[in-house]
């Protein structure tokens, strides 16, 4: 019988090291062990410090892990500007991170809502889907009052279809209403429209 | 509507659309009579009064709703020779790209985790025994490891029923189990000292640590229970299980490319699975 049994559980093990590694180490192993292993709220800052400085996606990653742990408003907050970068892949990683703590991400949403930049509230629609709990659609409802930009009440809408119940009808309405030249956005408007109607109101708490 | 069916076509139909949409499981007309019995007993546990209002809860995720019916409506069931084109993929691809990279006479180490009461470790060790004609010209250890000593205790001994074992043939079940009872067979000494059962949470690092590096890691139908930083956590240790170049497998309804950027798709006539990079990736 080939299959073999090892005696020792550390059989292959050695390589791995134990001494307490730096978020600012120039090995970016040693990066990543830093940052696996700060999962405690006093190590934010030195973990925002070091997304600053990171070059390395996968030791990116880990911080992005490391601050979804800590899973605190502050926690989030850190990751917020990354979400105006123009790599697409931090971009991506910083949004997964914030779906991965939607009760820390919650508080920054209505902030994000109304961002100057018309790409961070688009994502930020997004981010309501998971991360929004029972205020989600009103948030998106009171969006889609007064965003200017068709393609920001297009992400919006497309969100309520998922989340909104029929008391988000009269602002679908009154959207389309404000967009009269643009066939696309009253066409999807409309589909959610049909769609939340059936949809009872989700108990509050 | 029948009396058993707690929720009409359309209903049933939205269901499956959304819980499609948000976790990519699809659940089919076939799995509906165990899908309603699940969203009768989350009914209950969130004293929803109506499917609407359960829907309701459902659609806005509220305290979790979604992860706790999916965790609901995920049976923790394991058998032999589940999802088995992964071990063809084992045999015909995996193994070969390790042995390519590895120096000659290092260990092939295959690490089944979570094992449940055992049923994927064993098969994997039947599985390379009948199907990898190198087996004889290499050393393999198969480790298996799960949070949940009860189940481990079980895989230990060795015996399973007829369910466990429907998958595999008269012949298999003959040549690699002896009877146990009228309904159970008991796998052979052999194999079972072939497989070394520990227990370890796949969340904790220092659990997983001990265990080493791995050229192949079987994850099969955990991920998918967990919430999303957990499962960031897994991918993180996965990774560190494994040397670099190693392969892990994960179940049909999870993907890592949504978990986690830290692997490579592989994608293998038979299965799709991830890969740790040779080199570290920079940028
Ligand atoms: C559905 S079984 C999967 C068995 C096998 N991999 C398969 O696909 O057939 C899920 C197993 O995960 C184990 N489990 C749950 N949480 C775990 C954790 N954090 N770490 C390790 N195992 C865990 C459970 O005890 C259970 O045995």
């Amino acid at each position: 019988m080939p299959l073999i049994r090892s005696k020792c559980d550390n059989a292959a093990a050695g390589v791995l090291r134990e001494e307490p590694a730096s978020l600012a180490s120039a090995s970016p192993d040693e990066r990543w062990a830093a940052a696996r292993a700060a999962c405690d709220p006093a190590c934010i800052s030195s973990l925002g410090d070091a997304l600053a400085l990171e070059l390395d996606a996968r030791v990116r990653q880990a911080i992005f892990t490391a601050l979804a742990r800590i899973a605190t408003p502050e926690s989030a907050g850190v990751i917020l500007p990354y979400m105006r970068v123009d790599d697409a892949s931090t971009r991506t990683g910083a949004l997964d991170a914030l779906r991965a703590m939607p009760e820390a991400a919650r508080p920054h949403l209505p902030g994000l809502l109304v961002d100057p930049d018309a790409d961070v509230r688009i994502l930020a629609c997004d981010l309501v889907r998971d991360a929004g709990g029972a205020d989600g659609p009103r948030w998106l409802c009171a969006m889609i009052e007064t965003e200017p930009q068709a393609n920001v009440c297009a992400a919006a809408v497309e969100v309520l279809g998922e989340i909104a119940d029929a008391a988000a009808g009269p602002c679908l309405s009154r959207c389309a209403e404000r967009f009269p030249d643009d066939p696309f956005l009253r066409f999807a408007i409309k589909v959610v429209a049909d769609r939340v109607r059936a949809e009872t109101p989700a108990p509050r708490g | 509507m029948a009396e058993s069916e707690l929720l009409d076509a359309e209903e049933y139909r939205r269901l499956c659309d959304y819980l499609y949409r948000r976790t990519g499981m699809a659940f089919t007309e076939a799995r509906r009579y165990f899908v309603e019995r699940r969203v009768e007993d989350r009914m209950i546990a969130t004293g929803s009064s109506s499917f609407a209002s359960y829907f309701a809860r459902l659609r806005v995720n509220m305290e979790g709703e979604v992860e706790k019916l999916i965790n609901a409506a995920t049976v923790n069931e394991t058998y032999f020779y589940r999802e088995d084109h992964q071990f063809t993929c084992l045999t015909s691809n995996m193994l070969q790209e390790r042995l390519r990279v590895k120096p000659p006479g290092e260990v092939l180490r295959i690490w089944s985790v979570p094992c449940s009461t055992g049923e994927e470790p064993y098969s994997i060790a039947i599985w390379l025994l009948e199907n990898w004609p190198e087996v004889d010209a290499h050393d393999v250890e198969i480790v298996a490891s799960d949070i949940d000593t009860n189940v481990l205790n079980a895989a230990r001994s060795g015996i399973f029923g007829k369910r466990a074992l429907m998958r595999l043939s008269a012949g298999l079940t003959g040549k690699y189990f002896t009877r146990a009872g009228p309904e159970h067979w008991q796998i052979l000494d052999e194999l079972r000292q072939s497989v070394r059962f520990t227990a370890a949470n796949i969340v904790a690092q220092t659990e997983t640590r001990p265990h080493g590096l791995f050229d192949v890691i079987f994850c099969r139908n955990l991920l998918i229970y967990f919430d999303d930083t957990s499962r960031r956590i897994a991918a993180e240790n996965l990774y560190e299980s494994l040397a670099p170049g190693g392969y892990v497998c994960l179940g049909h309804a999870e993907s890592m490319s949504r978990i986690s950027p830290l692997f490579e798709v592989c994608r293998f006539a038979d299965a799709i699975v991830y890969r740790r990079p040779l080199e570290a990736k920079h940028g």
